[in-house]
Order: structure tokens, then C-alpha cells, then sequence
């Protein structure tokens, strides 16, 4: 009889590793992740317009349907990416995502303090290697430092009302995120 | 008792135990760094870079797009004032004021976290576009039939949630002494 208490502690115990491990995995498993989802909108590397967030028809879970939203997938791993965007005078907000989904970076519009949005996202190694010699278009934007090789960029425009949403899309539409030259 | 069986014991335990768990850590939601005001729930870290384990393996599981410190902050209810699970087939009010935000929204969502189909082709209401009492308080009336007022039409059979984002919030940046939430006040059930 002890010897089986034994083996249930043996088994709790080993419960605690499973527990941590499928926790810790789960991510590497994932199919539904933010990330994923995205690949079904177009390339990486480009901003995509989601389609409005309307009953039965949301490109994405969780969004908020008085919002309209763009997504870049990008990859740091061939040089640092440039996102420029011209936003309307509203509330808007930019989030640089990591491959997992956790937000590494964002700003509003009113933090920003301005409607265009020009943020370079890089890695600290490229980061050191551009610091002998800069060039021009990281004085003026807004750097973005993070240890990450893919994620995406979300930009989120408010559209108060439908007069508004051409402008809005029209906003995202001319997004970039491509390679910073 | 058998050698064998004593392992099988164990294997069993370890792998029930860890696995059963494991997912209701992840399915049941956030449990670290929650912040609760009122009948309403935030975590703000969920948005963070320092999101814990489980928050990423819900964040992978369900590919939701958490908002950023420098964005705002989401606040969830799933029950009411008295804390019963909100019900599709019930009305309720939504009473009182919200922290400071420049922008804030209100959605519902049914239990799968899914906009619901309804023929105002209204999802929520925003800041901007409600009706207000004169010392800046608000109700919304969130109910299966048609209201006067600040109707939030809700079409589910079964519970739903809502979610109030506050865009552009003083509260992400962990100043949250007096902030009050809207209470949710159940009126009536069909």
C-alpha cells in the first residue's frame, strides 16, 4: 500500500512537468494564432485592409467592429522594415506584434503627435551594425528596437461612423511595411 | 499490489492530472496580473512583451489581438452587478461612467466571443455616439427586444460578454486610484 502512495506521488509529480511542458507548448502547436490566421488576407510584407468585423462575417476574433484594421506579416531576418501610413484625424493606433502575438510595441495617434506614422522596426544586431554609418530615414522616424525576427504590424483606425470608412480604408490601403532601403 | 499496476497508476495520474490542468489554466482565462474594477475585468499584461505562459498560450489558442499600453485597455464582464452569468434572453442596464479614455467602445459578444446578427445592425456604441445624461453618466440598455434609448440589441440563446475598450487610457499607465466602471443591473428575463 505504501509502495502505491509512493507511485501517486511519483505521478503527481510527473503531473507537474506534463502540466508546465503542454503549457509551454502549445504555442509551437498553435494553428488559430493571430499570426497564422493573417496568412489568409495576402503576402507578408505588405499591409492588407481587413474586411469590416460584421456578425458572421469577422476576419479575425476579438476585433472591435468600430474599428478597421490593417495587418502586416513581417520578417526582420533580411533587414530592418519601414511602415509608413498617412492616417486620418482620428483616433488611430499602430502595434508591432511578435510572432507569438504578445505586443512588443505600440503608439496613438495623440502620442504621435501627428498623422503619419513613420516607425522603423529593427533588431538590436542590425541596430548596432546601422550606427556607423545612419542613414537619413532613421533621424526623422520613430525606432522601434526589438529582438524579434517575424510578427506582424496592426494598424487600427477608428470609423466613427460609414461616411468615414472610405477615408479610412483608403488610409490603410496605402500603408507600407516593406524593407527599409 | 503488481509492480505494473502501480505504474500504471502513476502514468495515468501524470497524465491526466498534467493535461487536465494544463487546459483548464489556459481555457479558463487569465489568472495572473488581473485587474478588477467593479463588475468588469482587465489584464493588462496579457498586451504586454512580458505576457506570462499561460496568457501566450491562450493568446495562441484563441488569436486574439490584445491592445498595447500604448493603445488602451479591454475590460470584460460575463455576469452582472450580482454576479449571475449574463443571459442572452435577459435585459439589462448598463449604468454609471467610465475611467478616463479619450475613445472608449462598448461591444457585445456572444459566449464564443462572436458579434451577433441583429436587424438594427448595431455591435456597440461608442463614446462619441451616446446619448448622455447631463452630468456626463450613460445607461445602455443591452436586451433581446427593441429599447428606447442607447438599445445594445443582443440575439443569443445563450450567455453572452461584453467588452469595453478604453482607447487611449491614463489607466494603462497604472493610474487607477478612483476609476469607476458602469455597474450591470439585470432588469427583467423573458
Amino acid at each position: 500500500m505504501n509502495r502505491t502512495l509512493l507511485y501517486v506521488i511519483g505521478g503527481l509529480m510527473l503531473a507537474g512537468i506534463i502540466h508546465i511542458a503542454t503549457v509551454i507548448m502549445i504555442p509551437y502547436f498553435a494553428t488559430a494564432d493571430a499570426y497564422s490566421s493573417m496568412r489568409q488576407f495576402g503576402r507578408d510584407g505588405a499591409f492588407h485592409v481587413l474586411p469590416e468585423a460584421r456578425a458572421g462575417h469577422e476576419p479575425l476574433v476579438d476585433l472591435d467592429p468600430q474599428m478597421l484594421y490593417g495587418v502586416c506579416r513581417f520578417s526582420l531576418e533580411d533587414g530592418p522594415i519601414q511602415v509608413t501610413a498617412d492616417l486620418p484625424d482620428t483616433f488611430w493606433s499602430v502595434a508591432v506584434f511578435d510572432r507569438r502575438g504578445r505586443n512588443a510595441y505600440s503608439l496613438n495617434d495623440r502620442s504621435a503627435g501627428r498623422t503619419e506614422v513613420d516607425l522603423v522596426v529593427i533588431t538590436p544586431v542590425q541596430m548596432a551594425q546601422l550606427r556607423r554609418n545612419p542613414p537619413e530615414e532613421l533621424e526623422t522616424a520613430i525606432v522601434v528596437e526589438l529582438p524579434i525576427e517575424t510578427g506582424f504590424v496592426l494598424l487600427r483606425v477608428f470609423v466613427p461612423d460609414d461616411t468615414m470608412l472610405p477615408r479610412a480604408r483608403d488610409a490603410l490601403a496605402t500603408a507600407d511595411c516593406s524593407a527599409m532601403l | 499490489m503488481p509492480p505494473l499496476l502501480n505504474i500504471a497508476i502513476a502514468i495515468v495520474i501524470a497524465a491526466g492530472v498534467g493535461l487536465s490542468s494544463a487546459w483548464l489554466a489556459v481555457e479558463r482565462g487569465n489568472i495572473f496580473g488581473l485587474v478588477r474594477i467593479g463588475d468588469w475585468t482587465a489584464s493588462p499584461e496579457t498586451g504586454g512583451p512580458d505576457a506570462d505562459p499561460y496568457a501566450v498560450a491562450r493568446l495562441a489558442r484563441t488569436g486574439e489581438l490584445p491592445l498595447g499600453a500604448g493603445e488602451g485597455l479591454a475590460f470584460l464582464a460575463e455576469s452582472d452587478h450580482d454576479g449571475e452569468p449574463l443571459q442572452g434572453d435577459c435585459t439589462y442596464r448598463i449604468v454609471g461612467q467610465t475611467p478616463a479614455a479619450r475613445l472608449w467602445t462598448l461591444t457585445a459578444y456572444d459566449r464564443t466571443g462572436r458579434l451577433m446578427t441583429n436587424a438594427a445592425q448595431r455591435q456597440g456604441f461608442d463614446s462619441r455616439a451616446i446619448l448622455r445624461h447631463n452630468d456626463g453618466s450613460f445607461e445602455i440598455v443591452a436586451s433581446p427586444e427593441v429599447q428606447p434609448g442607447n438599445w445594445l440589441p443582443i440575439a443569443t440563446p445563450g450567455t453572452f460578454k461584453l467588452i469595453l475598450r478604453l482607447y487611449d487610457t491614463p489607466l494603462t499607465t497604472g493610474t487607477q486610484a478612483d476609476s469607476t466602471m458602469p455597474d450591470i443591473l439585470r432588469e427583467r428575463c423573458r
